[in-house]
């Protein structure tokens, strides 16, 4: 059935894409920009859509001709014949969001020697998960600890006194790098802004998994009982959980936060009278970082071969432009820290040493 | 520890509340002589017409939504278990493979379901219900404690079922016909009951009670539809065993999981917990329940035709 309803999709936007192609590829030297989605929707509010919204900045700005495909399933076969589709359909810039499109990617940059692909949060892998970033291929990793960096000030910062908390998936490296950079944020706050606020060793968890959601209820609920005021998910539907059960303590009265992650969750932190208990978020630019590689291509200048790691120093990582919960004082402080991670004046360690790990 | 206990108390029982729910819907089926394994996949129909009728009626409605997407949830469970009740009962199907197919295709078609209607596999609402502190009965002494204070309507509205379903099951003409239907279809029969009719009824109310389940798990504590009750159906059907297909055993069993479940979730926020490792409480559960099943496998309490077809006119 699932596999039935997925064909049919797909024949729908092959058809889609044959009867819609005819017009716009009518000047043969525009740069063709594609893009292959990752599972979910293309407005799944996540690496789906922040990456299409940086391709179609792209589009308005550089003039490139895009187009996404959406694949049947999730497996490296499904991956790689979209991208071959969209090679035979004359796209020669393709950008992949998420490490899920690593052995795929080694694939394709074996078979195309003039197929530039960018690929984000991962690098190309063979099924031995040996590395190899093919000369076409350009490998984007993003400072996650620089991002927790920033909301963990922007928080410690906006409540001044108390305890606050870190819910994650599983343990792993970018998962990590929030945590400990999140807890450096806080103690810049208390060392150079006079803010007392605290993490301790029993609020740092890894749940242990992206999708249990009571599990992130539970544990968030504990913890706001034992005095938490701000909890940071880094945890996909553990997440969810923590988001639903500060609603719920919001709607009845409580002032709890959660500090969201990898875009901007001020939406999904909404509840009953129109406030939100996102207090910030915790951005990876994942857009900003397909406008840059596209640039790159067009300028002549793309860093094929390389493995980069998108971070302060080029607008990589950041809390939301706008946070109606931080005040503006909270706001220029961050942005002013921003603009010294620019300059290396701060500096965000991306290990658990001396920090709750 | 009291207040440990006193403090995780409310959290257990908001988990155990879907699970008993979908277990005790189990029940009917199964005593109806119907063995149901699609309890997971009812759970997410019920979860999803909940999910999209609540963030539909919302806007308008306001918290009223809430009740109506948990009604929407129970009619849906009912309806998609239809499926179910024709391929076994009419059809004589395997009914472990029609359960099996329930399960597969309530996920799928849900999920497909919230894209074309929603652009989003996801469906978030505004606001469920909200926990509340009952007032005077709050003031007992230890009970009032631990069982009136933070509870969802929800809990109430699932222990009346419970206690109604007992009576039903036990107390009336109408229960004695269903569940000899389910230790010897060819008697009942025998003595004038319509077994089709009472396996109907058996397996629409295991889909009604496990869609309510699943709409329990949204106003709750999920807030958001996500494609999958990740497994609190087998969990039900477990309990179901574990509780010897006997509604207070069924209690019984779905509160000892959802307290050790909870357990083993909130361990590492809890000094106190955090010196037992947290693996090991979380397998805790299920390694009582194995223990369990093998000491009470001779000893089952089963009803005796449950999982086979009924021809009309058999000895």
């Amino acid at each position: 059935m699932k596999r039935m309803v997925s064909v049919l999709v797909l024949l729908i936007f092959a058809a889609a894409c044959v009867f819609g192609a005819g017009q716009r590829e009518a000047d043969p030297d525009t740069l063709r920009v594609g893009m292959v989605t990752d599972a979910g929707t293309i407005d799944d509010k996540s690496f789906n859509q922040g990456t299409w919204e940086g391709i179609r900045q792209a589009q308005q700005d550089l003039g490139v001709q895009t187009r996404y495909l959406r694949p049947s399933g999730e497996t490296e076969a499904d991956y790689v014949a979209e991208i071959v589709n969209l090679y035979d359909a004359g796209y020669r810039f393709v950008v992949t969001p998420g490490f899920k499109f690593e052995t795929a990617i080694y694939i394709i940059q074996q078979r195309y020697d003039d197929l530039k692909v960018v690929l984000l949060d991962g690098e190309p892998r063979s099924q031995d998960y040996e590395s190899h970033v093919g000369p076409n291929t350009v490998a984007i990793y993003y400072a996650e600890h620089e991002s927790g960096f920033l909301a963990g000030l922007a928080t410690a910062l906006q409540l001044k006194s108390g305890a606050v908390g870190f819910i994650g998936g599983m343990e792993i490296p970018p998962v990590q790098k929030f945590n400990w950079g999140f807890q450096q944020g806080v103690d810049y706050a208390n060392s150079n802004h006079g803010t007392n606020v605290t993490v301790s060793a029993n609020n740092v968890i890894y749940q242990g998994s992206f999708t249990d959601v009571p599990a992130g209820q539970q544990i968030a609920a504990t913890m706001y009982d034992r005095g938490v005021k701000a909890i940071f998910a880094a945890a996909g539907g553990v997440g969810i959980g923590a988001i639903n059960e500060a609603k719920s303590r919001a709607a009845s009265g409580e002032e709890v936060w959660i500090v969201g992650v990898d875009v901007d969750q001020y939406e999904e932190g909404v509840y009953a009278d129109g406030k939100s208990i996102i207090l910030t978020s915790a951005m990876k630019e994942i857009g900003n970082s397909a406008y840059a590689m596209i640039e790159a291509e067009l300028n002549g200048e793309f860093p094929g071969g390389s493995i980069l790691t998108f971070d302060a120093t080029n607008d990589g990582i950041g809390i939301p432009a706008e946070n109606p919960n931080l005040s503006a004082d909270v706001e220029r402080v961050v942005f002013e820290v921003l603009e010294k991670m620019k300059t290396g004046e701060v500096a965000v360690q991306d290990s658990s040493a001396g920090l709750i790990p | 520890m009291w207040d440990i206990l006193i403090q995780i108390f409310p959290y257990a029982v908001a988990y155990t509340i879907p699970l008993l729910i979908t277990a005790l819907g189990g029940l009917f089926s199964e005593r109806s002589g119907v063995v149901n394994i699609g309890l997971e996949g009812l759970m997410v129909i019920g979860y999803f017409c909940t999910a999209i009728t609540i963030m539909q009626l919302q806007p308008e409605l306001g918290s009223s939504a809430v009740p109506i997407g948990l009604l929407m949830g129970f009619i849906g469970g009912a309806v998609f278990s239809l499926l179910h009740a024709f391929a076994s009962i009419n059809l004589n199907a395997n009914q472990v493979i029609s359960g099996t197919a329930i399960n597969m295709m309530a996920g799928a078609i849900t999920v497909y379901l919230a894209r074309t209607i929603t652009g989003s596999g996801n469906i978030l609402i505004r606001s469920g219900l909200t926990r509340r502190t009952i007032p005077v009965l709050s003031e007992i002494p230890v009970i009032g404690r631990l069982f009136f204070t933070q509870t969802y309507a929800t809990t109430w509205l699932v222990l009346a079922i419970l206690l109604i379903s007992w009576f039903f099951l036990y107390r009336t003409a109408f229960g004695l016909r269903l569940r000899a239907c389910g230790e010897h279809p060819a008697a009942a029969a025998a003595a004038g009951v319509n077994v089709y009719f009472m396996r109907y009824i058996g397996v629409m109310v295991s889909g009604a009670f496990a869609g309510l389940g699943g709409g329990t798990i949204m106003v709750t504590y999920s807030g958001e539809f996500s494609g999958s009750v990740a497994g609190l159906g087998f969990l039900a059907l477990a309990s179901l065993i574990f509780g010897q297909w006997k509604p207070f055993g069924v209690l019984g069993a779905t509160f000892f999981f959802g307290f050790a479940i909870t357990i083993a979730n909130v361990s590492q926020v809890i000094p106190e917990f955090a010196v037992i490792p947290p693996v090991i409480l979380r397998i805790f559960p299920y390694v009582v329940t194995l223990l369990a099943l093998v000491i009470f496998s001779k000893s089952s309490q089963a009803p005796k035709a449950v999982g086979e077809p009924y021809y009309p006119g058999q000895g």
